[in-house]
């Protein structure tokens, strides 16, 4: 299986010089197999680019599925900006995780509403699917095979554990750490004490994972903040490389990328974190990549 | 009064070294009067590198006062909203002015919508500490802002309308017009004219060079030729292309600059992000 990433920002897309080398635009990965089978996971910004690839090497009609982790802005805006869907006869199969199935339809619609888009998703030529996920129900999707995992994040989010050629990944974005604060459908204006209830599902949230990762190749994980960012806002639903070390140490994940990289953080900074957490993966003999944009990976036995 | 255009680019916000020197943000202009007084019009994503700036000085300590003007909600023009940091500090006076984006909806509700808690950790206006003041605009009337008087006028764009401002301040004009497709390039409409009446510099939607324009049409964005066409006959006197095409690089837009001005008897420059420029 094939990883690339083409946007691998969190928040919003920042432009500029001081975002060329990692990369401005925001979440949005496409993932392949030796026979030709593709996914893409998340929706962001930088899903514009992606459609234009697409495009380029097969203008004619095709059915893409679009594994989504939220419906945050950073993950769906680039849907309306994918070119294929303005192809006739394109199909375009969208999974999400929500509380109500027939939400999602009005949900991602809602984005192309004649307020915030010029064209309704009605109007767009690709015919749409929805289809809803559960943490812990798989599904397979062309040769992938996919495990949807619950994470921590406002009104929810899921990861996905991907089984492909025989290898594995895992897409860990976005999520708070398990330990401070539950996220559930409701605004936090700072962290809340945690009743005995969330502990235990904060608990069960943290075990599911690091089961579903176990043995996984390469997880791709929400490290948004630095440790010292991480504590003045705990509350904002991202986690920091050393909680992903944590993690992916307890899972035997082999390979950790670093993604949904903070909108302020420049290359520079970037540069220093990628160094900074190469060196301490190491330590646990685990492989710290930080993911930016064109970043391609081969992930597996075929790898290794 | 001086300008400082913060997000230049419509439709997407592009980054990578083909849009450094004119800037890959989405739309975002901030005036400011001689005396200090400051507007902003829309808050793309170019309103989150402003923000940067203003959280160095009052805004940080929430004694911040600040009007935006919106044009529309398509998400290019709002996209910065949920990330503009002043809105996080109490005390802050924000305000947006901007007119109703359809009949029977709402600014307020648009952008309640925008906040939503599927689509926004924010969770709504509500959340936003500082407060926010929307204010429904009417097309054609007159708006007193401190330091500015601005006159707003209505302007088609595609399926919808724009809201488009001729904003007078310190004896000098800026006439902001931008996504608008005229029914017919050499036929802007009369509110587009009466808005940039002899305006020291008019702001113009160029999505499309003139070349690209013919299979673009429909779409509610006007070619480079749009402008001149206003400025000229407006008599306007300096003309500013703006909304720059996401797949226009640094030299496309040069290219388009040189061609535009040479059949223009109006100045001609690009907006591009960077300095205070003056009036
Ligand atoms: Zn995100
Ligand atoms: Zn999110
Ligand atoms: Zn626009």
């Amino acid at each position: 299986m094939q990883i690339t990433f083409w946007g691998v920002r969190g928040s919003y897309p920042v432009p500029g010089a001081a975002t060329v080398r990692y990369g401005g635009q925001t979440s949005c990965v496409e993932t392949s197999t030796a026979s030709g089978d593709t996914l893409i996971v998340d929706a962001g910004t930088g899903m514009r680019a992606l459609g234009n690839k697409l495009f380029r090497e097969a203008p004619a009609p095709e059915h893409y599925h679009v594994l989504l982790s939220h419906v945050h802005w950073d993950h769906i805006q680039g849907l309306p900006f994918f070119s294929p869907a303005y192809i006739p006869g394109t199909k375009i199969s969208v999974y999400a995780l929500l509380t109500a199935a027939d939400e999602l339809h009005q949900v991602i619609g809602g984005i192309t509403r004649h307020e915030f888009f010029p064209m309704p998703l009605e109007a767009v030529p690709a015919q749409f699917e929805f289809h809803q996920v559960e943490p812990g129900v798989e599904l397979d999707i062309g040769g992938f095979h996919v495990t949807p995992i619950a994470l921590n994040h406002p009104f929810g989010s899921v990861g996905y554990r991907i089984d492909g050629d025989g290898s594995s990944w895992a897409y860990v974005s976005d999520t708070a750490p398990f330990t401070e604060v539950l996220h559930k459908q409701h605004f936090l204006s700072g962290p809340e004490p945690l009743s005995a209830d969330d502990r235990v599902a904060l608990a069960a949230m943290r075990d599911a994972l690091v089961r579903r990762l176990a043995g996984v190749d390469t997880a791709v994980y929400d490290t948004h903040f630095l440790p010292d960012e991480y504590a003045r806002f705990p509350h904002y639903g991202h986690s920091t490389p050393d909680q992903a070390i944590e993690i992916c140490l307890e899972a035997g994940v082999r390979r950790l990328v670093l993604y949904h990289h903070a909108p302020t953080h420049s290359d520079e900074q970037m540069d220093r974190i990628a160094a900074e957490y190469l060196a301490r993966g190491a330590i646990h003999n685990i492989e710290v990549l930080t993911s930016f944009e064109g970043m391609t990976l081969e992930v597996g036995p075929e790898a290794t | 009064m001086k300008i400082r255009f913060w997000g230049v680019r419509g439709s997407f916000a592009m980054s990578g070294r083909e849009f450094l020197r004119y800037g890959g943000n989405t739309t975002s202009v901030e005036l400011v009067t001689d005396a200090g007084k400051r507007l902003l019009i829309d808050l793309g994503t170019g309103a989150t590198e402003l923000a940067k700036e203003l959280m160095t000085g009052e805004f940080c300590k929430g004694q911040g006062a600040l009007p935006i003007l919106l044009s529309h909600t398509h998400l290019d023009h709002i996209q910065g909203l949920p990330f503009f940091s002043p809105f996080f500090i109490k005390g802050n006076q924000i305000r947006i002015l901007g007119a109703a984006p359809l009949s029977g909806i709402s600014l307020e509700a648009t952008l309640q919508n925008q906040l939503s808690p599927h689509y926004s950790p924010l969770n709504g206006l509500e959340n936003l500490a500082a407060g926010v003041k929307i204010e429904t605009i009417i097309p054609g009337t007159t708006v007193t802002l401190p330091g500015f008087e601005v006159l707003t006028g209505a302007v088609p764009h595609g399926s919808m309308w724009t809201t488009a401002y001729r904003i007078t301040a310190d004896g000098k004009t800026v006439t902001f017009l931008s996504d608008v497709e005229y029914p017919a390039i050499d036929e802007p409409i009369p509110a587009a004219l009466v808005l940039a009446h002899e305006a020291d510099l008019l702001i113009h939607d160029a999505m499309y060079a003139d070349d690209d324009y013919e299979r673009s049409k429909g779409w509610g964005h006007s070619p480079a030729r749009a402008g001149v066409v206003v400025a000229e006959r407006a008599g306007a006197k300096k003309l500013a292309l703006f909304h720059h095409n996401p797949d226009a690089t640094d030299d496309m837009i040069d290219a388009v600059v040189e061609r535009t001005a040479a059949r223009s008897a109006v100045p001609v420059i690009a907006a591009a992000e960077g300095n205070y420029l003056d009036i």
